[in-house]
């Protein structure tokens, strides 16, 4: 296989684009990441393009991103792999650059959650993901998918809701100088263990907020590198894993199977560990998820994730900074978009150009779970080529 | 001479001093599940049960599958008969009067207004009490009436049905000596129609008739039995003291609870009818090949792989929960908040999602224990959609000595 670079990158900020439709935001992303590759793009060297979006609005994807971005003549693949969608997308792309089959293509992700009401959002994303006999009825709300795994990962460790407090804290934090974060305000663990109750154990706080978005990377092979830039962020590892769909079929809950082994599987790629990352992105959706998932991805022994939040060390400024972007937590979610644009934090933050930047960041990882939490996807990014 | 073998009751825990009320996840056949239930508990032995005769004036459906719910939900064949009866006190006392062996009487009270309730009557050929018809009044006197389509219309004239209702049919009756306890009327106006003081009963409808029979208990013996609905009234003769199973757990304060309208909740009907067997019987997918049990059922076993074919076998209704979580926010057509809970079954290796019942929403913790009962779990676009719910011990205990307990027969 071919090394792939990451030479272009851009978003739209993410938040409730009530005025803007999946028609102006995708031209929007793919415009900003064109205009910031450094030796200049031109369109026309697109061979191939990944556009990976988990709902549909104002028609099929494919042709959307074609037709609003210009590009109707290369062939175009939606990808749709719940919450993981976004880094499975440049999975899918990697794939077709590191083949040989394309030198350049483009990735997208986007999302229009607030297209729907606000009422009737949770029962059409619910017939997304539930069984329709078994699960659908019971009102399995998505905070309620991750609850179940929290409520039982508190019960066995020695975490509490202050430590999930703790996080919604630091990403909020994290998020004040992202221009393109949805909530730029910083918050206390007692704003936070003393807002409205969603789903016990979760509060407010320890939720993502609803968003649109979408976010563009542009990926070439190695044999065309040096046209686009002289400093290439390099793909240097990929990895995707499933878990049982049903909550009732997953036997330890404490952790998410999927995650262990998309990391294994990209760490293995790349030929590195989970200490040599010195910045990630983790799946924020919630707040508990990012505890689990310090341990699912090797940052943590198993139940000590708590220790990490504690001590600031997944702070920017400690050992192992997670989610500088804010996460999804403050960042925001529009689901499709949202592993493009962890990636395209990460870019800026390999290239020493983030709004929050960590101090000497050379190899970086992102991460999604979702489905509910039966599928991750884990890109690994360095500015080395490897 | 009908044989009753046990009586069965269910009460919902919520409600006041004024009757209990119906759970936000109860309905007509959820309760008369439970009360047949209780009935063949109370049996003890597997009855051989041909037919149910269900007796409401708040059927679920006035078109669409009672029958089938109910059937599955009881645990009988689904070649049993279902007779879906509209109608109060005197019309279950007809229908028990007249019922062959293998019998199950079940009538229910769910109304939004009154007080609600379920009991089941069990007619077999072995052992039990005698019960005859003494005689039967039917007459009209519409002072609370319904229309089709639900409208409820209330005369508000107590005199006039107490005077040419109730006591015109008892008059005609012609009763050869006084009651010793009477369905369907307020606590002070029975007692003044019994001989003694008559247990007070929970609901005056349909079950109320049961009710009647399970409260000989109390009575301690058989006696005149009478159940009267505005103008019409039916008496019969009981010759003991039947067995009664009662499912009537302490009263709790119903939650307040938030209803959000919203968008009609998406059913599809092709997924309720694959699931409809395994959901409603309790049943998991047992392998042909390892044995291993899948809830849902599934093709493909979830151990060894094999696809050669599974067969439905009955779950445990008991078991403990391993993770819970409580909604507080808004969901459209759900009442918030409810708790949702994964069960480990016990003796075996399937874990159940599951709402919880019965218990105050946020009440249930990780590592209690409960059983499964058939509940409404939802209302989609319509369709009542049945399925199984955790009504966790704690609930049960702090309900003491009324619930699930049967109390011996005396002649």
């Amino acid at each position: 296989m071919r090394r792939v670079a990451v030479v272009g990158a851009g978003m739209t900020a993410f938040g409730e684009h009530f005025d803007l439709g999946i028609k102006e935001l995708l031209p929007m992303a793919v415009s900003e990441m064109a205009a910031h590759v450094d030796k200049g793009l031109d369109r026309a060297d697109i061979q191939a393009a990944w556009f990976g979006e988990l709902t549909t609005s104002d028609g099929f994807p494919t042709g959307i991103l074609a037709d609003t971005c210009g590009l109707l003549d290369i062939p175009v693949t939606r990808v749709e792999n719940a919450c993981a969608t976004g880094n499975d997308a440049v999975r899918n792309a990697f794939y077709g650059v590191a083949s040989g089959a394309f030198d350049v293509v483009l990735v997208v992700g986007a999302d229009k959650v607030r297209e729907s009401s606000a009422r009737s959002t949770f029962w059409e994303w619910a017939g997304l993901t539930r069984d329709m006999a078994w699960d659908y009825p019971l009102g399995l709300v998505a905070p309620a998918n991750f609850a179940l795994h929290v409520a039982r990962y508190l019960h066995e460790s020695p975490a509490t809701k202050e430590h999930l407090a703790m996080v919604a804290v630091k990403n909020h934090k994290h998020a004040v100088p992202n221009p393109k974060a949805q909530l730029r305000y910083e918050i206390t663990v007692e704003q936070a263990m003393n807002s409205p109750v969603v789903v016990a154990p979760f509060n407010l706080y320890d939720c993502t907020p609803q968003s649109d978005g979408a976010a563009a990377l542009l990926l070439v092979s190695e044999d065309v590198v040096d046209r686009y830039t002289d400093r290439p962020v390099w793909v240097r590892g990929v990895g995707l894993g499933l878990d049982r769909v049903m909550h009732q079929h997953k036997k330890d809950m404490t952790t998410f199977p999927p995650t262990v082994k998309a990391s294994k599987a990209a760490y293995a790629m790349a030929g590195i560990g989970p200490a040599d990352i010195d910045v990630a992105e983790v799946h924020d959706c919630f707040t508990g998820v990012e505890l689990i998932s310090y341990e699912d991805l090797g940052f943590a022994e198993k139940f000590g994730a708590y220790k990490l939040i504690e001590n600031g060390v997944t702070s920017v400024g400690g050992a192992k900074p997670v989610n500088p972007s804010g996460g999804l937590k403050a960042k925001g979610h529009p689901p499709g978009a949202t592993g493009v644009a962890q990636c395209v934090e990460l870019f800026e933050q390999l290239r020493g150009e983030a709004a929050n930047q960590v101090d000497g960041a050379r190899t970086a990882l992102a991460h999604n779970i979702g489905g509910p939490t039966a599928v991750s996807a884990v890109t690994i990014l360095s500015s080395q080529r490897g | 001479m009908t044989t009753v073998a046990a009586v069965g009751t269910y009460l919902p825990p919520w409600g006041s001093a004024r009757g209990r009320v119906l759970g936000p996840d109860e309905d007509a056949l959820t309760l008369a599940v439970a009360a047949a239930r209780a009935a063949l508990a109370g049996a003890g032995s597997e009855p051989d049960v041909r037919r149910v005769v269900f007796v409401t004036r708040e059927l679920p459906l006035l078109v669409g599958g009672n029958g089938a719910a109910l059937l599955a939900g009881i645990g009988l064949p689904d070649d049993a008969s279902v007779v879906e009866q509209v109608g109060g006190g005197p019309a279950v006392f007809d229908a028990l009067a007249g019922a062959e062996a293998g019998t199950l009487v079940v009538g229910v009270d769910a109304t939004e207004t009154g007080a609600v309730g379920a009991a089941a009557a069990l007619v077999a050929a072995g052992d039990g009490v005698g019960v005859e018809l003494v005689g039967r009044v039917v007459r009209s006197l519409p002072v609370h009436s319904r229309e089709t389509g639900g409208g409820v219309r209330d005369y508000s004239d107590a005199r006039l049905e107490r005077e040419r209702g109730v006591g015109v049919a008892i008059e005609r009756l012609d009763l050869p000596d006084k009651p010793v306890v009477v369905a369907g009327l307020p606590a002070k106006q029975a007692r003044a129609l019994c001989a003694g003081v008559p247990p007070t009963l929970p609901t005056t409808g349909a079950s109320a008739a049961l009710f009647a029979l399970a409260a000989l208990a109390e009575v301690g013996a058989g006696g005149l039995v009478l159940a009267v609905e505005q103008g019409s009234a039916t008496a019969l003769r009981v010759d003991g003291v039947p067995t009664v199973h009662r499912d009537e757990p302490a009263l709790l304060a119903p939650e307040k609870l938030t209803r959000t309208p919203g968008p009609d909740i998406a059913i599809s009907l092709a997924a309720y009818e694959r699931a409809f067997d395994a959901k409603l019987r309790w049943d998991a997918g047992k392998c042909d090949a390892c044995g291993t049990l899948a809830l849902p059922p599934r093709r493909r076993c979830i151990t060894c792989g094999s696809e050669d074919g599974w067969s439905l076998t009955p779950l445990p209704r008991t078991g403990e929960v391993y993770t819970t979580v409580t909604v507080h926010v808004p969901v459209p057509g759900l009442p918030t908040p409810y708790s949702l809970a994964i069960v480990q079954l016990d003796g075996v290796e399937v874990r159940a999602l599951v709402k919880v019942t019965g218990a105050p929403a946020g009440t249930v913790q990780i590592g209690d224990r409960g059983r499964l009962v058939l509940r409404r779990v939802a209302v989609r676009s319509g369709i009542p959609d049945y399925g199984y719910a955790l009504y966790p011990d704690t609930a049960d205990a702090a309900a003491g000595a009324g619930a699930g307990v049967t109390e011996g027969a005396v002649r």
